[in-house]
């Protein structure tokens, strides 16, 4: 009995692996029809982008507007490719959309558009998305809802003190059915976190602002689903994941470099990265 | 039955302050329909919240001092299908939250009404950094925004009713703590978009808004006995802006004067005057802050000073007559 239920596990993440390759394809797939974008924080959220469409939220990819879905916010809009990858995957919109990504007139721009079906809010300028999902989550209680707000930042976004206006009210107001993700990949657009402006101790800091806070390894799919599992993680406290990435992951050139936050993509490019990504399952 | 028993029991709380109509019609919408919920940067009392927060204690949000998240929290409630009515001061919830405004809530294009407090140079002694004299200009220049200017505390009181049928976002510019002498009555029914005529001249067109409506009123019964006939519009709406009573006036007075408590930069007269360039040019002047900041002083003093006053409104009709 136990077997089974181990082997079930087991398969749920390969399963949500091949769909985290899957987005990774994708992005790169979507910057190649663009000629550049941002694939540096787009391939460092792929494992919770998978686990958090194919496991995690209640939506309905064929209807997108079910009032009692969970709502998931990009606030690190510049990830764009692959929310749109996951919400072609999962259904939400065409795959040809992918093709699509920065073309005239498309809802695929190099930002989230809330007029995209699957997209909850257009994000994009940085800082905004925590503030507008904490307002879900309220909105949610207010009117006795279950479902829950998921919002996933970057860390350089962190900078921008809006964050901290949204984490302190969070707290305040024990948004429990609030949760953050930060896709803690280390660099941003100059460089390293570290060097730009330091944002450590993180996790202390989340703690001193009065939310519950675990770290993972973003990359290991058992961690990831571990984590989105065990929430909410502290009565009345909203719950952050600190999930420690790697910028870039999957292709060895664009790994931990400021580099490839935004670069361009020419066919060699493309087909050097799909070479080391490997086929899906 | 007296007049006195049908005066409405708001009329007497609002106390001739548009602020405080504001909170009290939130209230009084709150009660009647479960998704409206007021979202507070420290205004509770400023905006006449409290009355709200004893009856719905759970939808009164404090945010606290801290106007960019406030807007935030406002946007993402909205798309859940809640009311939110947004309370801060005019200078800050303008500024401060500019791009929360811009994207979370104009280009987002959620329901969320903005009420800002202690418009204008209303805090006179708190200085520049308390005035607020460009809110008109960077709201109107957002798209799907509708941009109110009550008049006074009574048609505070109604275009904050007004926006229960918008499904865009709103902002209503408000005073503070000072009396605002009443102009239009206590069961007028202003219409969004729809400027009312409060006097009906053919030789010069006033187009005035907010605090200024009174002192056109002043400037155009002064003027009556020099026997110039004033046409005063109470443009409660700048955006959209009424534009058929604009283009009448410029058709039928021999030119407009526009009077408003904000920067000549971009304010009313700059939406009027880009109206008539092009439909039906005409002679215009402007009453309104000019291009520097204003001094520390009582707000009426301050406002003379600049000109924002019926005498300067004279004198412009006067200029336009010539």
């Amino acid at each position: 009995m136990a077997r089974a239920k181990k082997s079930n596990r087991e398969a749920t993440l390969d399963n949500l692996r091949n769909e985290a390759l899957k987005i990774r394809r994708n992005v790169w797939r979507a910057l190649r029809a663009a000629g550049s974008g941002h694939m540096g924080g787009s391939l460092s959220a792929a494992e919770f982008l998978a686990a958090l469409y194919f496991h995690h939220l209640k939506i309905r990819p064929d209807e997108p507007d079910w009032p009692d879905r969970d709502r998931f916010i990009l606030s690190k809009g510049h990830a764009n490719a692959a929310l749109g990858a996951v919400l072609a995957q999962a259904g939400f919109i065409e795959d040809a959309v992918l093709d699509q990504f920065y073309a005239y007139e498309s809802l695929f721009g190099m930002h989230p558009d809330i007029k995209m079906a699957g997209v909850e809010m257009s994000t994009g300028g940085l800082g905004h998305g925590l503030s507008i999902g904490l307002g879900m989550a309220l909105g949610a209680r207010l009117q006795k809802k279950k479902f829950r707000t998921i919002v996933m930042i970057g860390d350089g976004e962190l900078q921008e003190g809006s964050n901290w206006e949204a984490a302190m009210a969070a707290a305040h107001q024990k948004a429990s059915n609030l949760t953050a993700i930060l896709d803690y990949n280390k660099v941003q657009q100059s460089g390293h976190v570290s060097d730009m402006l330091a944002l450590e101790p993180m996790a202390s800091k989340w703690s001193a602002f009065g939310w519950a806070v675990r770290e993972v390894d973003g990359h290991d799919m058992d961690q990831v689903v571990g984590a989105l599992d065990a929430l909410p993680y502290e009565k009345d406290k909203p719950s952050m994941i600190i999930a420690h990435t790697v910028k870039g992951k999957g292709v060895s050139f664009s790994e931990d470099t400021h580099l490839w936050h935004n670069n361009m993509v020419p066919d060699d490019v493309y087909e050097k990265a799909l070479a080391e990504l490997g086929e899906p399952v | 039955m007296s007049a006195a028993s049908t005066t409405p029991a708001w009329v007497e709380k609002v106390q001739n302050q548009s602020r405080l109509s504001f909170g009290l019609a939130v209230t009084d919408m709150a009660a009647r329909d479960d998704k409206v919920v007021a979202v507070s940067a420290d205004t509770l009392d400023l905006i006449g919240l409290r009355e709200m927060v004893a009856a719905a204690p759970d939808r009164v949000i404090e945010a606290g001092i801290a106007e960019q998240n406030a807007m935030g929290v406002a946007s993402g409630m909205a798309t859940t299908g809640m009311r939110p009515y947004l309370c801060g001061y005019a200078p800050f919830i303008t500024a401060r939250s500019m791009e929360q405004l811009r994207n979370d809530v104009a280009y987002a294009k959620q329901r969320v009404v903005i009420g800002a407090a202690c418009s204008g140079i209303v805090l006179g002694v708190s200085g520049g950094t308390h005035h607020a004299l460009e809110d008109i200009a960077l709201m109107r220049s957002l798209p799907n925004m509708t941009v109110l200017v009550p008049a006074d505390a009574h048609e505070a009181w109604h275009l904050t009713q007004a926006t229960e049928n918008l499904d865009g976002p709103s902002y209503i510019r408000l005073g503070g703590k000072m009396d605002e002498p009443p102009v239009t009555a206590v069961d007028a029914s202003p219409v969004i978009g729809k400027a009312t005529t409060l006097r009906r001249g053919t030789d010069i067109a006033v187009i005035a808004c907010g605090v200024l409506v009174v002192e056109a009123l002043a400037a155009a019964d002064e003027l009556a006995g020099e026997g110039i006939g004033v046409r005063v519009i109470n443009m409660h709406t700048i955006k959209p802006l009424d534009r058929d009573t604009v283009l009448a006036a410029a058709a039928e007075t021999r030119g407009i004067v526009t009077a408003e408590e904000h920067h000549l930069t971009g304010g009313l007269g700059g939406a009027v005057a880009e109206l008539v360039a092009e439909e039906h040019p005409t002679r215009m002047r402007f009453v309104g802050m000019p291009d520097e900041f204003a001094i520390v002083g009582p707000t009426p003093k301050v406002r003379e000073r600049y000109g924002m006053s019926a005498a300067n409104i004279m004198a412009k009709c006067r200029e336009l007559m010539s």
